[in-house]
């Protein structure tokens, strides 16, 4: 097995890595780097629960072997929120009750999130859209798709910058 | 349990662990690491029926695995659902078999330093099978010379032979059924069936334990009772309980998936022991796939109906394919007989005839409703077939034959009965019927073109909790802990586990409206076997009802404690003083009746009593509620049929649950929603198929397996929650349950509607596109 040197910003923070060229990115964020923003679900791209931002994209890290994201910028849920507070999408998901067991929210938000740089004002259909990747077995969904409009509705009516999502 | 104006109880409050859910930093099982443990892999049987002749481990354990085999592991003989007594329990399954009665069942086991060198040890793991004939339709493995999965078991120490691999009969007969359909005007016969679907929570199963260097262990695990979990590591492990903590975990959905002690638990926990070391092991979503299932069911329902619209009698007969081990098919029969007798009157004539069958599949245990959904969707489907050919009036039909206040409600099977006090039925039929346009619905015949609408409706309950006046063949109770900090604050320990629904949120919510403390001043504190009172298990809709009125009662004695403590720091008798909220102060007040003036803080009284060394002000307690009260739904449904290509979508729903006081609105509704949710893929999508070999033909694939996604629910605004007006006296504030209920009636509520769109009645599930074009086709055809 072959293995590669590779930097990763994960969250801000710049690591170099060991990785052999079968780890996966979403092994290399929760065991090596004790991450728990990213889930496992189902290890084979279905389920979203290991949803991760690359810049500001969504991918699925259980989907990406480690070696692939070299010189990445990743995103975790929990680099989302920033001096303990947290993020606009978070805090509507906590606000609209859109969270239950809460195995599939940081895959959540991190896709609202990346759906709001996309499409600050996104409509249901584009949500319903970008969120077929996700699943959820809680809640039925219909609190998230309220939860994206209340984040993106509070962006416009603070005039934010999208640096704030 | 007087409900203030400003109180907690019924107010949305963001649940208390959003945030860090939110910020994906609450931890799981599978978040759980520890310095130097090892990682653990299980090797599944590839066969659904073989005996295991050897298992060589020789060449894994040079690599430096530790394995275990059943020879290793103690051969305890038990059921992984310990919620019945051990008299209604049977017993026929070790840890790991000699014997493999389905793909997938744990055959060998094995730890190592990476999870790499794991799976790499597993495959070098040798296992001899001598491969049986399997049988998988529960009709074959009831005839003479099918092969037999067992041929002793144990109900409690009673050893009991299997025969034709039937594993239960339970048969319920009350009234006199023969007169009933005697005076019955019409009789009407169906059968349905119901698949086997699958959890598909989002969190695999899994489990994290530690040795600790005085011998004892610590479980971190998927798990609803963390009592269950440690009385059977005992017995496994041989190790007396005070050596064996259970921690309590949120966990990624349940769902009924870990009502059970689940076998990676004592896996986990054996190899643990055996390598000194702490082990991690969580399975993969394929393993878990192979591990637990809804009940499936088969239905022959009998009605008799006279011709002023009463229900006089009626019959069920019930096979239950369960698969490889009893997870309790005994209860789920007895409970499945108890939904269906507590649907409808029937002038009190009810027979249930059920038989559960071993086969060589995966076991089946609770998934939310245990029997409910099922018998459900039979009954209130024939409730609309009766209607349509007899010309009643659905809603009136329903609101004069069901079991409503003053009548028994069986809580949980025959064994477990109780009077029913609260009902939205009621409210929901009446006003539902104007709000979603009910009376404007056409008949079928009237409609044409290829994409068709209709509007069906189905009202279900489900008990919440276990506890009857009198006690049955299951146990219930609940404890908690609670005590008083010398700031004001106070810390609630319970063992209640929270499948996402929210249920310690309303305990913690109960705790402070009791007490009068602000919300954020109640600390819900980690919980482990070590330091609760048992807990039966988070199941049966008991979170909110059951484990509630623990924490009410334990409490009403601390508010006892604290008023008579500030009796004698304040010279007042404990009668004359009164316990308040002061947000402004951020704490409880303790004040003199209807003399304000006269207070001190709860801090400064818990402060005080230990400056005195008067002690600290808790209590800990049991408590056992002595109802099972319904918790009651019904479900409006709009469907479209699309008659090209079958596809069925739902515009538009309403929906009502009756959860006596809705300590958290946003939640219940929350619950509503997501059953809804779940309901769709039960009656549209979803169904493990098995190919002739014993696997599952989706491959243990989430896409494959075709659950609903965001974009088969209707849109936001379309979804009508509502909460009925009811209040249930024996519960914590009025509160009952909810969760399993919120999926009782969306099956029948479906397949009501779809037949009032295209005239074609459904008696199976699911009703996929190609379910609906053979019927279209059939139909033309008659034509
Ligand atoms: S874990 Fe990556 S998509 Fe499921
Ligand atoms: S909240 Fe449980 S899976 Fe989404």
């Amino acid at each position: 097995m072959s293995v590669h040197d590779i930097t990763l910003t994960v969250n801000g923070r710049k690591v170099r890595l060991t990785v052999k060229s079968n780890e996966l990115l979403l092994n290399v964020l929760r065991d090596r780097l004790l991450l728990t923003g990213a889930k496992y679900g189902c290890g084979i791209g279905e389920c979203g629960a290991c949803t991760v931002l690359h810049g500001r994209e969504c991918v699925l890290s259980c989907f990406i072997p480690a070696v692939c994201a070299d010189g990445w910028e990743i995103t975790t849920a929990e680099g989302l929120s920033k001096d303990g507070k947290l993020s606009v999408v978070q805090q509507a998901y906590v606000d609209k009750a859109a969270i239950q067991c809460g195995f599939c929210t940081p895959g959540m938000v991190i896709a609202s999130t990346a759906l709001l740089y996309e499409n600050p004002e996104p409509d249901e259909a584009e949500i319903k859209d970008y969120f077929r990747g996700n699943y959820c077995r809680c809640t039925g969904y219909a609190a998230m798709i309220e939860a994206v409009k209340v984040a993106a509705m509070r962006m416009k009516e603070r005039g934010c910058d999208d640096e704030e999502l | 349990m007087q409900i203030l104006s400003d109180s907690l109880i019924g107010a949305v409050t963001p649940r208390t662990d959003a945030p860090a859910k939110a910020a994906g930093r609450i931890q799981f099982t599978s978040d759980i690491n520890i310095p130097g443990m090892m990682y653990g892999a299980i090797l599944r049987s590839p066969h659904p029926h073989a005996e295991i002749v050897s298992i060589d481990t020789s060449a894994a354990e040079a690599m430096g695995a530790v394995c275990l085999t059943y020879e290793d592991i103690n051969p305890v003989l038990y059921n992984e659902r310990s919620v019945s007594i051990p008299s209604a329990t049977y017993r026929d399954r070790t840890v790991l078999p000699k014997k493999a009665r389905h793909c997938g069942e744990p055959v060998a086991t094995v730890a190592a330093d990476t999870q790499e060198l794991a799976f790499k040890a597993l495959k070098e793991l040798k296992v001899t099978y001598n491969i049986l004939e399997p049988v998988f339709d529960p009709m074959e493995a009831m005839k003479d010379g099918a092969p037999e999965l067992y041929d002793t078991i144990y109900l409690g120490d009673e050893a009991v032979k299997i025969h034709n691999n039937i594993g239960v009969i339970r048969n319920i007969d009350e009234g006199d059924c023969d007169a009933g359909f005697k005076a019955a005007d019409r009789i009407f016969e169906h059968h349905f069936e119901l698949e086997r679907i699958y959890h598909c929570q989002l969190e695999t199963k899994g489990a994290v334990c530690k040795p600790e260097p005085d011998g004892s262990i610590t479980v971190w695990a998927t798990a609803q009772s963390i009592h269950a979990n440690r009385q059977l590591l005992g017995r496994i492990l041989g190790l007396p309980l005070s050596k064996i903590n259970v921690k309590k975990l949120p966990f990624g959905g349940s769902f009924g998936s870990s009502i059970q002690v689940n076998t990676v638990t004592p896996i986990c926990a054996s190899l643990a022991m055996k390598a000194g070391r702490p082990v991690k092991l969580i399975t993969s979503r394929e393993e878990d796939f192979y591990d637990h299932h809804k009940y499936p069911a088969i239905f022959d329902v009998k009605l008799g109906v006279s011709n002023d619209g009463r229900l006089t009698a009626a019959h069920v007969k019930a096979v239950v394919d369960f698969g490889a081990h009893q997870i309790q098919p005994m209860a789920f029969l007895g409970c499945t007989a108890g939904w269906f007798a507590s649907l409808y009157k029937y002038d009190g004539n009810i027979r249930f005839d059920g038989i559960a069958v071993y086969t060589n599949k995966t076991p089946c245990c609770a998934m939310q409703g245990y029997g409910n959904p099922q018998i459900n969707f039979a009954i209130e489907s024939m409730v609309d077939i009766i209607c349509e050919e007899m010309g009643f009036d659905p809603i009136d039909f329903r609101l004069k034959n069901y079991r409503g206040p003053g009548e028994e409600f069986w809580g949980q099977g025959p064994t477990i009965r109780s009077i029913i006090k609260s009902s939205g039925v009621e409210e929901s039929l009446v006003e539902g019927r104007e709000v979603f346009g009910f009376d404007e619905r056409t008949a079928p015949s009237s409609k044409n073109g290829d994409i068709r609408r209709g509007i069906g409706l189905a009202r279900g309950f489900h008990t919440s909790g276990t506890a009857g006046p009198k006690e049955g063949e299951v146990i219930d109770y609940s404890s908690a802990t609670i005590k008083i900090n010398e700031d004001g604050s106070v810390d609630l320990i319970t063992p209640v586990t929270d499948h996402g629904g929210g249920t310690c949120d309303a305990l913690k919510k109960i705790a402070a409206e009791v007490l009068q403390v602000p919300l954020e001043m109640i600390g819900l504190s980690p919980a482990e076997t070590m330091n609760t009172g048992y807990d039966v298990c988070t199941h049966a809709t008991r979170g909110v009802y059951c484990g509630g009125a623990a924490v009410y009662h334990v409490a009403m004695k601390v508010k006892d404690k604290l008023l008579e403590t500030a009796g004698r720091l304040m010279a007042e008798h404990a009668y004359n003083l009164e316990v308040i909220r002061d947000d402004r102060l951020g704490q409880g007040v303790v004040q003199v009746k209807g003399y304000p003036l006269k207070k001190m803080t709860v801090g400064e009284i818990a402060r005080q009593a230990q400056i005195m060394s008067w002690g600290t002000i808790a209590y800990t307690d049991s408590y056992r509620q002595r109802n099972c009260p319904p918790c009651f739904t019904t479900h409006f449904v709009e469907a479209e049929v699309n008659l090209k290509t079958g596809v069925i979508s739902i515009p538009r729903v309403l929906i009502y649950g009756d959860c006596g006081t809705a300590v958290n609105p946003d939640l219940v509704k929350g619950q509503l929603i997501g059953s809804f949710n779940r309901g769709l893929g039960y009656t549209l999508y979803e169904r493990l198929a098995y190919d002739g070999r014993g696997r599952l033909t989706n491959s243990g694939l989430m896409t494959d397996y075709k659950m609903p996604t965001i974009s088969e629910m209707p849109s936001v605004e379309d979804i009508d929650v509502r909460i009925c007006h009811t209040y249930e006296p024996s519960g914590p504030f009025g509160a009952k349950g909810i969760g399993e209920a919120a999926l009782a009636s969306v099956q029948a509520a479906i397949a009501n509607a779809v037949y009032n769109a295209i005239g074609i009645r459904f008696f199976k599930l699911p009703i996929t596109p190609e379910a609906v074009l053979k019927e279209l086709k059939k139909k033309a055809r008659e034509r």
